[in-house]
């Protein structure tokens, strides 16, 4: 008798273990099996071109959306903040502003896009994913009609335009500089959220909102800040693109999407309630990087990638819910 | 033990309160729904006026043609939202349900191209188009993963393999039955449009006539009561996610034969699906979604296209309208339930 | 009672269930007769939810034995229970919400052709069964969610009369029931019972028990400590074979000095709800204050914490008036609440004991704007020692808890704020009796130290037991303000059903 409940302890104990650690134990085994299957693949040449070309700028919008999640919303929108901060940045260095005007128009595109939301959210009581639907759909219409149904804007040349692509390439000692913004929005947002007052409120909204509002939270203020937060780093990454491509492509945000949702909620299964959390997103971020550039070494396609990151998408939530579906 | 506690003695005024309350909410549904739906035709009402054809026959039975695809796959998401509960976060969703469609659509159009027939070709498409359901089933009841991200990883399997059969092109096909489709016709009415009404009558039967879809609205509006009334709560989850699959393969068959070829790009198609599924509670009393309500929307949302397009106003503007339409029903919906005070 | 062999409808003998190390049955027998009304009584935690759930085969029994209608069952499962014609009415209200009334009576077992169902019919069928069992005439067209608590309850009922029942449970059926209701109800009990329908009745409320039941199972840790006519057994006994204690202990006394008055309200209204409210708590005080569903009691002590803005009067602390718009704004003036509803207000079961514990004064521990750790573990663990909260540790999930232990952890979020005035909202309900009495301790213990203290309650012997002072409410007026001698459950029960009013002279 006590011997069978011994043994059923050990294996709940074995699956929980396995259910919290489903995404390291995955990370390892992907990480030696593409060093052994390709050669190229853990020199730091290639681990360099997986970090600026695959991680930044996923991982600075995944960052956002950690935030959102964690209050219980979603933010469907993030791609049209990628986007509309992106277009204003390359329509003012287009037209001869400097950089310094890029910058702060782009991220004030953004902005009004993460305002707009935290209006919807908290003044008309939309549920986010809604709200920030509808806001997909407006910017996508909006971004098509300021570029006649979808015409890409280069910059050519131009001093800043230069500048900022110079930027974008160059490191600091030996560090890329897109990596050194994403180190320190990384450990901005890590603070905020897991270690500031305002964290600890998101983190109360997420777990259950009227306890928040009974205890005196200013939901609606927080909520807003949540978005816009979200939106103004969803910003940056637009402004990083656009720096690095020397160009504004309509609608190329909502790549991002899915990525940044996809690593957000692999990050949650680190923690034992499924919360997100920064280290768990650049995990999460890093694993589909890894995954996409492991795949490319190895000979598959891009259309293969994708088929492959939906099925290890699907297999570590698969393994994080239900080992712990069963070990409950 | 607490021996002495209040019942109400009397309790008339407490009824009083409750009945004037539930009629007030009652009303305040009746307008939100009545708003919304004047909304609706006040645009209606202006394309008519000013869209030049909008109301002739052959430009009406184009936007139900247009419609055909948008419709069937709105029903899948229909059913999936009735059958998981209409909570956004927790709630049923099928985010793989356009990118199902391509991969059925270019596994119909191959087989075509291989020189394989209709019969094997269709039966093809919907099994893939089913098992792909089967697979969310799985990850969504097996498994419990949210709907949201279960079928957001399919998404991505379903998109990818359908790039992998394709290599992004344009797979063109022709075949007896893709011939009827495009071509034929009944009562003056084309196969297309035929093959929307059919559609639609069965979905609304099924779901509104039947005590199998009365079943799903209560497996979806609460679990608890469901399983307790005896159903099997994952058997009708489980049914919506390969109803789901199934209605993407329909629809593959339709846009391949519309287009005379499986072409990449149906991803972008999910949006409106989504749309045309959430905008059709508001045509509902109870605000659920239903096929009818569905039916409406996915019409509403053609007609709304092609109006654009007859008054010449830039497609672009269409996206655009949609999302401020949904905003629009939702944030009336929430105000008239938020307007009971009940924070 | 001599019931003969054949008149068992349920037999159950010997379960045992144990979850872990908890045993939650232990060799408990249960026997339903037909034909009579089986009152089933016990304290939270003894056992009575979980034989009933081994009878609705949602929980498997260790070993043990059921016999219904004469059949051994060896596995049962919800389903299968159901077909054998034993149906439940559960406490939670599990209805679908946007059904209609003649849908959700006849769920699972539509009536139609074939596959299709006529919702008329059903809907006609409905309103036939409501109209025949409770004399109600409800359009069976309406949505379940338009409903009151009260109709709901009622509609559940005619759904499993409509799937003839031969034996009924009702799980706490009259909570939320007004008076004439509960009669139909009883009435309608009695009427099956005289069908020969075997009914069980669980309740909290003694004198029910008393009123309806033919015999009455006392459960006490998880087995049945005896059965008894409660007709001619004192209702003093029947809770003595519940709890092991002396009712007399359950409220613990105090000596109270009474300080200057801390919560002043005067003149106090709110549109359709109450008017003319205006009553003083004063450094010391617990000041109870009780009144019907719909009386304004409720929507009183939601104005004082901003949930629902006043129309007009006047709410001062300590002197300073108060704008009361928003809990954010209460918060910052010292008052303090304890919510009805403790899942979705109280506590976030999600979150850990410490995250719970501080987050109405998470700015104490903050500096910048950023959470110092060991300021805040201090106070927590200062917290959990104080209320003697049990729990594994600061950061385990307040999920975890037991439902009194949850409740001390949504007191002690409000202890870290140092809060004036405490604003109690039925703090008791769902908590067993142990837990009950380290929280009337607690209370004690705050207004000992100079808190003013306002329990809305509708525990009578609560509020006798524990207050200095207790406010009726009846109709959204004052109808009386009782203390000392006169505060007795009679004089509360008659000021709040309007039949007398005024006991200190409170001008109403």
């Amino acid at each position: 008798m006590s011997v069978s409940a011994n043994d059923n302890a050990a294996k709940v104990s074995v699956r929980g273990f396995l259910a919290k650690y489903s995404v390291l134990i995955a990370f390892a085994a992907i990480v030696i099996f593409f060093s052994v299957a390709s050669p190229t693949f853990l020199t730091p040449a290639n681990l360099f071109n997986v970090l600026v070309n695959n991680v930044v700028m996923l991982a600075i919008v995944a960052l956002g959306l950690t935030i959102v999640i964690s209050s219980g919303g979603i933010d469907l929108s993030v791609g049209v903040s990628v986007d509309m901060a992106s277009m204003v940045f390359v329509m003012l260095l287009a037209a001869g502003y400097s950089g310094v005007v890029g910058v702060a128009g782009g991220l004030g595109a953004a902005l009004i896009v993460g305002i707009l939301n935290a209006i919807l959210i908290t003044r008309l009581n939309i549920s986010p994913f809604l709200a920030t639907l509808g806001v997909l759909f407006i910017g996508q219409s909006t971004q098509q009609l300021a570029t006649s149904g979808g015409q890409p804007i280069y910059l050519t040349s131009g001093y800043a335009a230069d500048q900022f692509n110079a930027i974008a390439r160059t490191a600091l000692l030996g560090v890329p500089t897109p990596v050194i913004v994403l180190i320190v929005l990384a450990v901005a947002v890590h603070l905020l959220l897991h270690r500031s007052v305002f964290g600890r409120y998101v983190q109360a909204m997420g777990a259950q909102p009227g306890v928040a509002w009974y205890s005196g939270i200013r939901v609606p203020r927080e909520l807003s800040m949540v978005h816009v937060l979200c939106a103004l780093l969803a910003g940056v990454t637009g402004i990083l693109l656009s720096a690095t491509v020397k160009s504004y492509v309509p609608l190329s945000g909502n790549a991002f999407l899915l990525d940044a949702i996809g690593a957000t909620f692999i990050g949650t299964t680190l923690s034992r309630e499924r919360k997100p959390s920064v280290i768990g997103t650049l995990l999460g971020v890093l694993l589909l990087a890894i995954v996409k550039n492991g795949l490319l070494l190895v000979g598959w396609n891009f259309y293969w990638q994708q088929v492959g990151i939906g099925v290890l998408v699907f297999l570590v939530l698969a393994a994080s819910f239900g080992l712990r579906r069963a070990a409950h | 033990m607490s021996a002495t506690v209040l019942h109400t003695e009397v309790g008339v005024s407490d009824e009083k309160q409750a009945a004037a309350k539930s009629a007030g909410r009652r009303f305040g549904a009746l307008v939100v729904r009545l708003g919304a739906i004047a909304a609706f035709a006040a645009i209606m009402a202006y394309f008519v006026i000013f869209a030049p054809g909008f109301t002739s026959t052959f430009n009406l039975i184009n936007v139900v043609e247009q419609s055909a695809i948008l419709g069937v796959l709105a029903y899948g998401m229909t059913a999936v939202i009735i059958g998981g509960g209409s909570d956004v976060t927790e709630g049923g969703i099928d985010l793989s349900i356009a990118a199902n469609m391509g991969l059925c659509a270019a596994v119909y159009a191959t087989l075509l191209s291989m020189g394989y027939g209709d019969l094997l070709s269709v039966l093809a498409a919907i099994a893939v188009g089913m098992a792909v359901g089967a697979l969310n089933a799985l990850a969504v009841v097996g498994l419990g993963i949210l709907p949201l991200l279960a079928t957001l990883a399919v998404l991505n399997v379903a998109a990818g393999m359908e790039l992998t059969l394709t290599q992004n092109t344009v797979v063109g096909a022709s075949s007896p039955l893709l011939g009827v489709l495009v071509s034929g016709s009944f009562l003056g009415v084309s196969a297309l449009a035929w093959a929307l009404i059919v559609f639609s009558a069965i979905m609304i039967v099924v779901v509104h006539g039947t005590s199998f879809g009365l079943r799903l609205y209560a497996v979806g509006g609460h679990p608890e009561a469901a399983r307790a009334a005896g159903l099997s709560v994952p058997f009708y989850v489980s049914f919506t996610y390969v109803l789901s699959g199934f209605c993407a393969a329909v629809a593959s068959i339709l846009t391949v034969s519309r287009l005379s070829a499986s072409t990449p790009g149906s991803g972008e198609l999910l949006l409106s699906v989504l749309a045309a599924a959430l905008l059709g509670t508001v045509f509902s009393r109870r605000f659920v979604p239903t096929m009818g309500g569905t039916l409406l929307s996915v019409l509403f949302i053609g007609l709304l296209a092609n109006g654009f397009q007859l008054l010449n106003v830039s497609s672009y503007w269409v996206n655009g309208v949609q999302g401020a339409l949904i905003l629009l029903v939702v944030a009336i919906t929430s105000f008239a339930r938020g307007s009971e005070g009940s924070r | 009672m001599q019931t003969a062999k054949h008149d068992i409808a349920v037999s159950m003998t010997g379960i045992s269930k144990r979850f872990g190390p908890v045993r939650a049955l232990e060799n408990a027998n249960l026997e339903i007769a037909r034909g009579s009304i089986l009152g089933l009584v016990g304290q939270n935690g003894a056992g009575k939810s979980t034989i009933i759930k081994v009878l609705a085969g949602i929980i498997k029994p260790d070993s043990g034995s059921i016999v219904i209608n004469g059949e051994t069952a060896s596995t049962l499962t919800p389903a299968s229970v159901e077909k054998l014609g034993v149906h439940f009415i559960h406490q939670d209200r599990l209805l679908v919400p946007t059904a209609t009334v003649g849908e959700a009576v006849f769920l699972g077992h539509e009536i139609g052709l074939g596959p299709f169902v006529s919702r008329r019919a059903m809907e006609r069928r409905a309103a036939d069964l409501l109209k025949r069992f409770f004399g109600m005439e409800l359009p069976a067209g309406t949505l379940v969610k338009d409903l009151t608590t009260a109709q709901q309850k009622v509609v559940q009922i005619t759904r499993a009369l409509a799937q003839k029942a031969s034996v009924l449970v009702l799980d706490e059926p009259t909570a939320a029931l007004v008076k004439r209701e509960v009669d139909s109800l009883f009435d309608v009990l009695r009427r099956l019972r005289d069908d020969g329908i075997a009914v069980v009745f669980i309740s909290h409320y003694m004198q029910e028990i008393e009123k309806l039941c033919d015999r009455v199972t006392v459960m006490r840790n998880g087995t049945d400590v005896g059965t008894v006519d409660p007709r001619q057994t004192p209702i003093d006994e029947i809770i003595s074979m519940m709890i092991a204690r002396d009712v007399g202990e359950m409220f613990p006394k105090r000596s109270v000095i009474l300080g200057t008055p801390v919560l002043e309200v005067s003149n106090l209204r709110l549109g359709g709800s109450f008017e003319n409210i205006g009553f003083n708590v004063r450094a010391g005080e617990i000041v109870g204050l009780t009144g019907l569903l719909g009386s304004g009691a409720k929507e009183i002590v939601q104005c004082l914490f901003g949930l629902k803005t006043a129309d007009g009067g006047e709410v001062k602390v300590e002197g300073r008036e108060l704008s009361l718009s928003t809990p954010v704004k209460a918060v910052r003036d010292g008052i303090a609440m304890l919510p009805e509803d403790r899942r979705a207000h109280g506590v976030a079961l999600g979150l850990s004991v410490r995250e719970n514990i501080s987050l109405a004064s998470l700015r104490r521990y903050s500096r910048a704007g950023m959470v110092s750790r060991g300021a805040e573990n201090q106070a927590v663990d200062s917290l959990i020692k104080e209320l003697s909260i049990k729990t594994p540790h600061r950061d385990a999930l307040v999920r975890e808890l037991s439902g009194g232990n949850q409740q001390k952890v949504a007191i002690a979020k409000w202890l870290s704020c140092q809060s004036r005035v405490y604003v109690l909202d039925e703090p008791t309900v769902a908590v067993d009796v142990g837990a009950k009495v380290e929280i009337y301790n607690l209370l004690n213990r705050l207004a000992g130290e100079g808190a003013a203290i306002l329990l809305l309650s509708s525990d009578l012997l609560e509020l006798v037991g524990v207050c200095d002072r207790v406010l009726v409410v009846y109709r959204g007026r004052l109808a009386g303000s009782f203390s000392g001698p006169a505060m007795n459950s009679d004089a509360l029960l008659a000021a709040s059903s309007g039949a007398r009013s005024n006991a200190d002279g409170v001008a109403a």
